[in-house]
């Protein structure tokens, strides 16, 4: 050792007293830099894009060969279901990228280290998040191709296909940021890698059969709901556009009955959906409508994807039960929702903001220093 | 900075649940002087560097570095500090060189300054052959080399080491221990904590003795002149060595660890040993060695061992 060279004296001693800590973006950047280096000089990162790419390809690969028998050759059927396995697919990797990130980093001792610098807690959250995130939007990158591919066939909105990849990678960054904030919160790698995936659970399934249990809360019985039908037969109703006209249907052609049965008021637990993470992107995207010429029979029938088709099943679940099945339904087989719908995806969104900010707070207060209270057994080194 | 430099705790008491790990310390280190903090096995000596290092806040008691309270200004006492933790935690797949950066990066130097910097310490560690290796491959005394860079990455006021010497080969212990020197020499205050007395003895200004949470004794090596301490003495043939001692009124003991040839007395201070040494020299003791027993702090150590309990 040569220790004069100790001499070098790069911060003056009045600097070093100074107050405040370093700039908050400058902080992040260190930490999303050490975080970003490390990940990518580990071999499993790389292993589980490849699983990925494997596992999305014959995914791909299975769909094209079923909508090419089955006759529906649309891109948009396509893009819709890549949509969905990502997200899906997404949802099982973003925890485990995220959840040991902190106390992992406290195992391993390196996490002292960092929070005897200036840093503060909210730097290193907020690093670790960024890295996670860059990190879970890799898996979304591998699966370009795919996209590209259903995207090259055509029949898919532009629009909606941006808002779809957005959406995904919202998503993402909210399961990394619920996962970081479960890491900062707990002591075991392994516990929080677990309580993520059963929170992420929660949010996927766990919505669905709150849904699902609360149809008895909702119910009424014995409810007047009329129903029409046309008695000429034709599936595709009206010879001229009707949508636009508003003309009254000819009355000759449809008949009404009343019948009283019980019905399910949806639209008061249609919320409970809110928060799930398939219901968020699917209701945000923006599906181009069924064109109208459809209603004429002169247009080919879009079939709607995976994704769209919950977005439909969702808004139906919105508007409640349809008590005057009008003669209009009945020639398109579906009721048109209202435009003024409110869109539930905000409401998604927020729940899950609200979750993964509160699990980041409170592991923000979990990696303050000095520590007044630690957890038991736990050393801060 | 204030003009109280160095640091000062007094009645710091921290206890983790039942575990009472600190239960009343008082603790100084003035600056330009190395303070060795000495005690058993979960006396609670990582604890108060926690403390000092403001990462624990005490449950109750002052603590000041160089005049700032951690518990008001963690920041600017993090400028003052630096701290070298027991355990070794090392990023394993980043190299010795970009540990180093990323942390100067984290007290907030300028890029160049980063590198400059990580590089004066590479080679002030000896470790610019290993620069571009993982850390996970370094050994473990490469790893403790490495962390004690680490801790001086910002060239703090006020050095904090935990057991660094422990898993450094001997040269490298020279090394640590003429680096410490130096950095006092600077103005710099150091605590280190060790339980190798002999090494401590070497670079120590004063030694705090903390057991079982207490701080029981504060020491000053240069008064270790005036202290009594255990001499031990060997003689060719050992009678005439005996003999002498008797007539001058010493108690002697053998124990298990003196050699047949070997006795041990009590002296009060350099200046009785001196004398001994002369009266037994004139009185035809063929004497072969006469010194210290043990180090200074081995005795008080053991004093306070046997004293205690
Ligand atoms: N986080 C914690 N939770 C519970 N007990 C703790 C914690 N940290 C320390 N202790 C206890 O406090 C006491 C002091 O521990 P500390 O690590 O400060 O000892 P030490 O003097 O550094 O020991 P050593 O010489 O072995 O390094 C021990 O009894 C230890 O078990
Ligand atoms: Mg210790």
């Amino acid at each position: 050792m040569n220790p004069q060279t100790e001499q070098v004296d790069a911060v003056s001693p009045a600097e070093r007293t100074g107050r405040g800590g370093l700039p908050f973006v400058s902080g992040v950047r260190t930490i999303f830099l050490l975080e970003m280096r490390q990940r990518l000089r580990a071999r499993s990162w790389y292993i589980m894009l490849a699983i990925w790419f494997v596992v999305i390809g014959l995914v791909f690969g299975l769909a094209v060969l079923t909508t090419a028998t089955v006759g529906v050759d649309n891109g948009g059927v396509l893009f819709d279901l890549v949509v969905g396995f990502v997200l899906f697919f997404g949802l099982l990797v973003a925890p485990g990228l995220s959840a040991n990130a902190v106390n992992g980093d406290r195992v391993a001792g390196t996490l002292a280290v960092l929070q005897v610098t200036l840093l503060t807690p909210s730097q290193i959250l907020a690093g670790k998040w960024l890295a996670a995130w860059t990190a879970s939007l890799g898996f979304l990158a591998a699966a370009t191709p795919f996209t590209l591919w259903a995207l090259a066939l055509g029949g898919v909105d532009p629009l909606a296909a941006v808002v779809s990849i957005l959406m995904l990678a919202v998503e993402l960054g909210v399961v990394c940021a619920v996962g970081i904030g479960v890491s900062a919160l707990a002591s075991r790698p392994l516990f929080s890698i677990v309580t993520t995936y059963m929170l992420v659970a929660m949010l996927g399934i766990g919505t669905l059969i709150a849904f699902g249990l609360s149809m008895p809360l909702v119910q009424e019985d014995d409810v007047e709901v009329v129903y029409s039908y046309s008695t000429d037969g034709q599936q595709y109703g009206p010879r001229q556009p009707s949508a636009e006209a508003e003309t009254p249907l000819p009355a000759t052609d449809c008949q009404s009955e009343t019948y009283r049965q019980t019905v399910y008021h949806t639209e008061r637990s249609a919320w409970l959906l809110a928060a799930n993470p398939f219901v968020v992107v699917a209701d945000a995207v923006p599906y181009a409508p069924v064109p109208p010429s459809v209603r004429d029979g002169s247009a080919v029938y879009r079939q709607p994807g995976v994704m769209e088709f919950l977005s439909i099943g969702v808004r139906e679940a919105q508007a409640g039960p349809d008590l005057e099945y009008t003669c209009e339904e009945s020639y398109l087989g579906a009721r048109e929702l209202q435009d003024g719908q409110i869109p539930i995806w905000p409401l998604g969104l927020g729940l899950q903001l609200l979750l993964a900010g509160a699990l980041l707070v409170a592991g923000r207060a979990r990696l303050a220093t000095p520590a007044h209270r630690i957890p038991r057994g736990t050393r801060i080194a | 900075m204030s003009s109280e430099a160095g640091i000062t705790a007094a009645g710091v008491v921290r206890s983790f649940g039942s575990v009472r790990a600190i239960r009343a310390i008082d603790f100084e280190a003035p600056p330009g002087e190395v303070t060795a903090l000495i005690g058993p096995n979960g006396s609670g000596k990582t604890t108060l560097m926690l403390i000092l290092a403001s990462l624990l806040a005490p449950d109750a008691g002052t603590v000041r570095i160089c005049g700032v309270d951690p518990l008001v200004d963690p920041l600017a006492v993090r400028r003052m500090v630096g701290w070298m933790p027991d355990t070794l935690g090392v990023w394993d797949s980043l190299t010795a060189r970009e540990i180093l950066q990323t942390l100067a990066a984290c007290y907030g130097l300028a890029p160049p300054e980063r590198e400059r910097r990580a590089e004066e310490l590479l080679r002030l560690v000896r470790l610019e052959d290993l620069a571009g290796q993982p850390a996970r491959v370094l050994s473990r005394g490469q790893q403790q080399r490495l962390s004690l860079a680490r801790a001086l990455i910002h060239d703090p006021q006020v050095l904090l080491l935990d057991e660094p010497a422990s898993g450094l080969d001997p040269g490298s212990r020279v090394e640590l221990r003429s680096l410490l020197r130096t950095l006092a020499g600077l103005g710099k205050t150091i605590v280190v904590s060790s339980h190798v007395l002999v090494e401590l003895d070497a670079i120590a200004d004063r030694a705090v003795f903390v057991k079982r949470g207490k701080s029981v004794q504060t020491q000053r090596l240069v008064d270790a002149g005036t202290q009594r301490r255990t001499y031990r003495i060997c003689a060719e043939p050992i009678e005439p060595l005996l003999e002498a001692l008797s007539r001058h009124g010493f108690g002697f003991t053998s124990s298990a660890q003196t050699r047949t040839n070997e006795v041990d007395v009590v002296l009060d201070g350099t200046a009785h040993a001196a004398w001994l040494l002369r009266t037994l020299v004139e009185a035809d003791v063929v004497v072969s060695a006469f010194a210290p027993a043990g180090g200074a702090l081995e005795e008080t150590y053991m004093t306070l061992e046997v004293g205690a309990e």
